[in-house]
């Protein structure tokens, strides 16, 4: 009879109620298997994160380096030319404050960690920390196990599609549809075939680069306090833990350098002296103004690295690690 | 938990199936478990401030409880003010304090001391100005006996602290809503489409426009000076937009939320874009709160409606100020507000036609329609600089770009094709403007399968293209 109760299930409900319910399950199962589905096909796309973790997972008693920074930091080292077994956790935006959580809450999984590659670019102290790259938090979580925005995390962080739908909808896109694979990330979760840029689309021309307008990233001295108080708790914990820090200013194409607010520049360098004082257990390889090692066929653009460039690099990288006591 | 998390679906379904599995016969069971969920959905954000809740909701009724049974006037009148001043003293404290001794201390050009009345390190409840608003016309309408106090502290409890509308309004009246608590709800299929319908076109005005909207006017907000005229005068037209389908959205959900219940809550939007006036414009936007002051300031400060034009437009000042301080601690809100009174002062001011006197509003509804649009919008626009500002100097300065004619080098609608939301909501709201919103009553115009359709359609377009997620502006007020 309408209207009357049902005591035999959990829940009890007339049958308006039950009609409704019904109703609305139905329309919301397609949704949740349609979603489900999206979310299997975008984890089965290669990803830099996934080779990342899984080499982390799976090699973690052996790692005896780690690398953190940004997307030139990423570009820049290709861990398979280092010696001693290395991950490279850096990635887009990444800053000192997310740099500080990777390493904080993967360290007890590193047994066997010695050394830390830190970013200090020319603007990273005039940087705001934590930029509009919240989305990735859910990448962190999913492939790290890491909250690198320290924020309360629930079901649906873990969520990888829904954590950015722009950028999963066009790579779902690109690997389903047009069949785009270029990518090749190797076992370290580095891609071997990341030459694709603005100087391999002028052909590596130096006359054409040479005209390209370079946008220069906005700095805020105003941040510099902050961040470099932020850099020295980070650097103290380091210490603490006895590892040996190697603090690396990267390459950027000769035209860059043009571009680039020496104000800032002298700024930076002066932090790096107090470091220098500071952290016995700090060294640096300063490989921003080297323009005669890295040439116009190293580089995606002007401030990143390709394979061959990343190649140079790590090279320099792993000599300078191996002069290093443990 | 925000409206448009994961977080609150899940909250919702929950708290639903219990709700209604407890049966409309149960009332006080269904009561008990409104109030704890409320007290839950606001706990989650700081459980240290349901104390405050709870506090404001205890003094209230018992003060009204204490007007009602008081025999001498003056001890009516002294519970009366117990109950404001406490209301008020809250407000103050968590929102106004720093404000003002910030505000001295620069008038007289020097720093906070470290002693005496200092700056405190407190941060704002949520939804503080709702319910203490909410708890304050209670005990007002009581005194005045428009309504008789509340007998029953559970159901008192629940119409102050009721989730859908606890953290941003509709800022409901007891007449209204506490009767609600006090009778059985009757489960309504037609009322519980109602109520998702609703949701989802409030999620959509928040997801899809509001925060993808925020994305322009974040950017051009954060560096004005970097910004021609067009630019600023693009994210200023868009901040508008943003606040009213942040906001109404938020409205939206709240009242969706609330039929899914069984309960009505007040209307709280009727396309404000569409006002002739500005005094028409408030009677538009966020009306729970117009008529809240309208009640308990405006009139009372008229005393009666043949007052002169002078002593209506002062009422007229202080109500606006006091609306605009309403939105927050800062000059700019209270420039905001002025904004408004000026304009509506204006509208208002008396001439003569022929032997009749009649104020320039009826010389406003002469003109053609767009033409007023434009007027209001114009003025209301204005006014959202200063809401938008995060001080009068950037405020002043992005409207002297914007008259100066700077040239928008490289002018960039910021987020591309995604613009087209605005216009896309504009129709749907302009095309169902006779109807509380657009997705009512589809069935008299749909078929099952093209309303699934649509529903689907519009799920898709908020999973795909939701802008990166923003907190409720009006959380903070």
């Amino acid at each position: 009879m309408q209207g009357q109760k049902n005591s035999l299930s959990t829940f009890n409900f007339n049958m308006k109620q039950k009609v409704f319910l019904t109703s609305v399950l139905c329309f919301f199962v397609p949704i949740v298997l349609g979603y489900i589905l999206i979310e299997v096909l975008v984890l089965q796309i290669p990803f830099n994160y996934k080779n990342t973790a899984s080499f982390f997972n799976s090699e973690n008693d052996k790692i005896e380096t780690i690398i953190l920074g940004s997307s030139q930091m990423n570009n820049a080292v290709n861990p398979k030319y280092l010696d001693k077994t290395a991950i490279n956790f850096a990635s887009t935006s990444q800053h000192h404050d997310l740099d500080y959580n990777i390493y904080n809450q993967t360290k007890s999984k590193l047994n066997n960690l010695k050394y830390v590659v830190i970013e200090l670019s020319y603007a990273h102290l005039e940087l705001p920390h934590n930029g509009k790259y919240f989305w990735k938090n859910s990448v962190y979580l999913k492939y790290y196990g890491v909250n690198a925005f320290n924020r309360n995390t629930y079901f649906k962080d873990r969520l990888i599609y829904l954590s950015n739908p722009d950028f999963y909808s066009q790579s779902l896109y690109d690997y389903y549809i047009l069949n785009k694979q270029e990518a090749n990330y190797n076992s370290y979760g580095f891609d071997e075939n990341n030459f694709q840029g603005s100087f391999k689309n002028l052909a590596f021309s130096e006359e054409k680069i040479a005209e390209m307008k370079i946008k220069v990233r906005k700095t805020n001295q105003d941040l510099q306090k902050e961040n470099t108080v932020f850099l020295f708790k980070m650097l103290d914990d380091l210490e603490s833990n006895k590892y040996n820090v190697i603090i690396a200013t990267l390459p950027v194409y000769k035209t860059y350098v043009e571009y680039i607010d020496t104000s800032v520049v002298k700024r930076r360098d002066s932090i790096l002296e107090v470091i220098d004082k500071k952290y016995k257990n700090v060294s640096f390889l300063k490989e921003e103004n080297d323009t005669t090692l890295f040439t116009v066929t190293d580089f995606i653009n002007h401030n990143h690295l390709n394979p061959n460039g990343a190649e140079k690099f790590t090279k320099k990288l792993n000599t300078h690690i191996n002069t290093l006591k443990n | 938990m925000l409206f448009n998390s994961f977080d609150f679906g899940v909250f919702l379904v929950v708290v639903y199936l219990i709700y209604w599995s407890i049966g409309n016969k149960n009332r006080v069971q269904q009561n008990v478990l409104i109030l704890l969920s409320s007290y839950l959905f606001y706990g989650l954000w700081d459980w240290r401030f349901l104390t405050l809740i709870a506090a404001s909701s205890l003094i209230d009724f018992y003060a009204a409880k204490a007007i009602t049974f008081s025999k001498r006037v003056n001890f009516k009148r002294a519970f009366l003010w117990g109950s404001v001043l406490w209301n008020l003293g809250v407000l103050f404290i968590f929102k106004y304090y720093n404000f003002f001794i910030e505000s001295f201390y620069s008038l007289f050009l020097y720093a906070a001391p470290v002693e005496g009345f200092t700056v405190w390190n407190i941060i704002i409840p949520v939804g503080l100005s709702f319910y203490t608003f909410q708890t304050m016309s209670y005990t007002i309408d009581v005194y005045k006996g428009k309504i008789k106090a509340s007998n029953n502290l559970l159901n008192f409890l629940c119409f102050v602290s009721f989730f859908p509308q606890l953290v941003a309004g509709p800022i409901e009246r007891a007449s209204k809503l506490l009767p609600q608590f006090e009778k059985e709800r009757e489960f309504s299929l037609l009322k519980s489409r109602e109520g998702l319908r609703q949701i989802l076109w409030g999620l959509f005005k928040k997801m899809v426009v509001a925060d993808n909207v925020a994305l322009a006017v974040n950017l051009i907000y954060a560096s004005p000076e970097e910004y021609g005229s067009l630019s600023l005068l693009y994210a200023s037209a868009l901040f508008f937009f943003q606040i009213y389908c942040d906001f109404s959205g938020y409205s939206d959900i709240a009242i969706g939320t609330a039929k899914l219940f069984g309960f009505s809550l007040s209307k709280n939007f009727n396309i404000p874009y569409l006002s002739r006036s500005v005094s028409e414009f408030w009677q538009r936007w966020h009306i729970t709160l117009t008529r809240w002051f309208t009640d308990y300031v405006y009139t009372p400060l008229i005393k009666n409606k043949s007052r002169s034009y002078f002593t209506r437009t002062i009422a007229l000042f202080i109500t606006m100020s006091l609306i605009g301080i309403w939105h927050g601690a800062n000059w700019t809100f209270l420039v905001f507000g002025l904004i408004q009174a000026i304009t509506i002062a204006i509208e208002r001011f008396p001439v003569k036609s022929g032997s009749k006197q009649v104020s320039l509003i009826y010389y406003l509804t002469k003109l053609p329609l767009p033409l007023t649009i434009i007027y209001s919008f114009i003025i209301i626009m204005t006014s959202c600089i200063f809401f938008r500002s995060d001080s009068i100097e950037t405020s002043f300065l992005i409207i002297k770009r914007i008259v100066a004619f700077i040239p928008s080098v490289n002018f960039s609608f910021v987020i591309g094709w995604k613009i087209l939301v605005i216009p896309i909501l504009i129709i749907a709201e302009v095309s169902t403007r006779f109807k509380s919103f657009p997705l009512i009553n589809l069935e008299k115009y749909m078929s099952k399968p093209l309303r699934w359709i649509l529903y689907y359609s519009l799920i898709i377009i908020l999973i795909r293209y939701a802008g990166p997620k923003e907190q409720f502006i009006y959380f903070q007020f």
